[in-house]
């Protein structure tokens, strides 16, 4: 029983890493922009597709298509925020909910369109490789995704902490006027701010394939997984991000075995409308 | 003035055209319905089935048609259940038919048969497994295929009868495990298997349902692991099929026997996916690829000719989805519309009813007789049912019913570490 509970703790968090992994872009952009990016899941089914394309095609590994996929994806960001975000960034969030869902559908449909509803994945050597300790396993790719969840978070960071567009970004999130005040270029930061949330997110999808499959809507599965996380960790914590996604896979992992895998899904719903009531503002939002 | 005077005239033409009544049309050819999601997310598959079912017209056609009338097909698109309704309400009221053959997804096909129930039309479904389809006691449809609850009750039967011997289990010893997706096509396979799996006796360890959209099956695996069950019975779609298949080898599950009942475990993904890893899994779905010996000689040549003719014309051998189009279109076509001598629904309930294709009259081996109205399954064809294949080399290979097999059942399923070694391997 020991080890099943330990090998269950291990599954848990294995599984936490990848909702952690799902959830830095959109924290990112939610904490600094406000705005909440229905698109999410769409840009994780782009990064998925692009690793899988540039493994077809060119035989580039996916974890060595990161050094493709982020930058790429960090400079779609940018087009992105200036043709469709910029323009709503102080629109009513009605409007800001309409431009992002349309947003979704339009990315949507043209996977559908280019790559029709297969599913796709990656299939490498050490796709469903597991290390073997006392008894317990570890699936390597998972623990892949966990340390480079970690690591993302370690490194942004660094980065929002030490540099000055880092410090830019933290202080419009905390207080706009003030920043514009203080000669913050607004804009510039929100652009750089949204593409580096969308890179963040095609990276996921990138360190996501050699685990899951690549099809039009498998943003759908992740995203809203992806939004609990969120509001659990605080809207605009990463530390908290990793921690609700911690939390969330540790959920799943027991009540699924315990109660019932039919039940899982009901059970971080439960924790998360508790939240909702008694903690409005997450495990580590400001109020 | 004279451009409006042509307009006037050209409107005047088509207005008249267009109002000629459809019976006046339909008197030179025999016009049926054709509602399949012809766009859409099913689009691929529906388009697939009604392929099948246009090479049965098309062998009747070129033999002189039925009743000395060239077979016609008039589409309706059914992207959705409400469009499929809306297209069924339009093909009966607007084209004027009297028969509508479809419709290979269950959520269409139960919404637009209560349209042409409501009409008094025939409903003639030819792919549609749910059950449900034919439990509403309509009087004007048919269906042709097996139902999903026949998936898992002879998952279990397979279970009891030959992999308990094969493995020197007392069947009343062994334990069984039963997994499926929690919307109604899981439920009502994986109820099923578990009912029949009591009833003859065998221990059920687990009957575990899930949501098809998880991310995450280690739970169903881990408990599976806890409760060490000889078989698996799983019914899933493809992207949960696929994932648990994963997660089992992460938590090295090992069974003796493996078996899924249509949908994912019979896809060419699953193959694609784990190369030979697929191997020596079970699956339970309708089968063309039975024992010949089964087929009486006629259904023999039908085979080989639809096999021939859908190749040429579509440029790739027939799979399950188009020999149901193609059986059902050819019963219909064959079987009740010569005995009807009209489209009237009356008459083609009244020939429908009479029909009795012995075993091996059909290219999938089982023959054809419709449940009466006072049955529960009014309209079902009663000796329908599915095979059991198993994955060798990559490939499907039918072994149950025993006289339907080509090949043995291989059995047990290897270990994930004698997998490892290349035991899945068929090497020749």
């Amino acid at each position: 029983m020991l080890a099943t509970v330990i090998q269950l703790i291990i599954n848990g968090l294995l599984l936490g890493g990848i909702y952690a992994l799902i959830s830095i872009g959109l924290t990112l952009i939610f904490g600094v922009l406000e705005i909440i990016n229905f698109a999410h899941g769409e840009f994780l089914m782009l990064g998925m597709y692009a690793s899988y394309w540039l493994f077809q095609l060119f035989g580039v590994d996916p974890y060595l298509s990161l050094l493709m996929v982020i930058p790429t994806f960090f400079l779609v960001g940018l087009a992105v925020q200036r043709i469709i975000i910029q323009p709503i960034i102080n629109a009513p969030p009605l409007n800001q909910i309409f431009a992002t869902v349309g947003l979704s559908l339009v990315l949507q449909n043209v996977a559908l369109f280019f790559w029709k509803a297969d599913y796709r994945t990656v299939r490498t050597a050490y796709s469903t490789l597991c290390l073997k300790t006392g008894g317990l396993m570890i699936s390597l790719p998972r623990l892949v995704a966990f340390v480079l969840a970690i690591a993302m978070i370690s490194a942004l960071l660094m980065f929002l902490k030490r540099t000055y567009t880092g410090k830019a970004i933290r202080a419009l999130a905390q207080e706009k006027r003030a920043a514009m005040l203080m000669g913050i270029n607004v804009y510039r930061m929100y652009q750089i701010a949204f593409g580096i949330g969308i890179a963040c997110v095609g990276a996921a999808g990138a360190i996501l394939i050699p685990i899951y499959y690549a099809f039009p809507t498998v943003g759908a599965l992740f995203v809203l997984i992806a939004f609990v996380v969120v509001i659990l960790g605080g809207y605009n914590s990463l530390v908290g991000a990793l921690i609700g996604g911690l939390i969330i896979g540790l959920v799943e992992a027991f009540s699924g075995f315990f109660l019932s895998p039919h039940l899982k899904e009901a059970v971080y719903f439960v924790i998360f409308i508790l939240i909702l009531l008694f903690r409005p503002t997450g495990l580590f939002g400001r109020g | 003035m004279r451009k409006s005077i042509t307009g006037f005239l050209v409107t005047s033409l088509l207005v008249f055209v267009l109002c000629i009544p459809p019976a006046v049309i339909a008197a030179q050819k025999v016009r049926i319905g054709a509602l399949f999601p012809f766009s859409g997310p099913l689009a691929l598959l529906g388009q697939e089935t009604f392929n099948g079912a246009t090479i049965a017209a098309d062998m009747v056609n070129d033999k002189g048609g039925v009743w000395g009338k060239q077979i016609e097909w008039v589409k309706g698109d059914g992207v959705d259940p409400k469009k499929a309704m809306t297209e069924c309400e339009r093909l009966i009221s607007v084209q004027g038919l009297r028969l509508i053959f479809g419709t290979y997804s269950s959520s269409r096909s139960y919404a637009a048969s209560e349209v042409a129930e409501r009409n008094k039309v025939i409903y003639w479904e030819q792919g549609a497994i749910a059950d449900p389809i034919t439990e509403r006691g309509l009087k004007y449809l048919f269906r042709t295929c097996p139902r999903a609850s026949q998936f898992g009750i002879m998952a279990a039967d397979f279970a009891n009868e030959v992999i308990a011997p094969k493995l020197g289990i007392d069947p009343k010893q062994m334990k069984v495990a039963i997994m499926f997706e929690d919307s109604l096509y899981g439920t009502t396979v994986g109820g099923n298997a578990a009912k029949h799996a009591l009833k003859l006796g065998m221990k059920v360890v687990a009957t575990d349902s899930y949501s098809h959209k998880t991310v995450d099956l280690s739970p169903v695996a881990m408990r599976f692991k806890a409760r060490k069950p000889d078989v698996i019975i799983a019914t899933s779609y493809l992207e949960d099929g696929l994932l648990f298949w994963r997660q089992a080898k992460e938590a090295d599950l090992n069974v003796k026997a493996f078996i899924g009942t249509g949908a994912c475990h019979g896809m060419p993904d699953w193959a694609k996916t784990f190369g030979d890893e697929a191997n020596y899994i079970f699956n339970i779905d309708p089968a063309i690829g039975i024992n010949p010996n089964v087929l009486s000689p006629k259904t023999k040549a039908v085979l080989k000719e639809f096999q021939e003719r859908f190749n040429k014309k579509f440029g790739h051998l027939p799979a399950t989805h188009a020999s149901l189009g193609f059986v059902g279109a050819r019963v219909l076509f064959e079987e009740v519309l010569p005995r009807a001598a009209s489209l009237d629904p009356e008459a083609v309930r009244e020939a429908a009813l009479k029909v009795d294709i012995p075993k091996g009259g059909t290219i999938f081996g089982f023959g054809v007789k419709f449940a009466p109205p006072v049955h529960p399954a009014a309209g079902q064809n009663l000796l329908a049912h599915p095979a059991l294949m198993q994955w060798q080399e990559q490939r499907m290979w039918v072994a149950y019913p025993l006289d339907f097999g080509v090949r043995d059942p291989l059995l047990p399923l290897p270990t994930w570490e004698q997998r490892a070694k290349g035991v899945t391997r068929f090497v020749k």
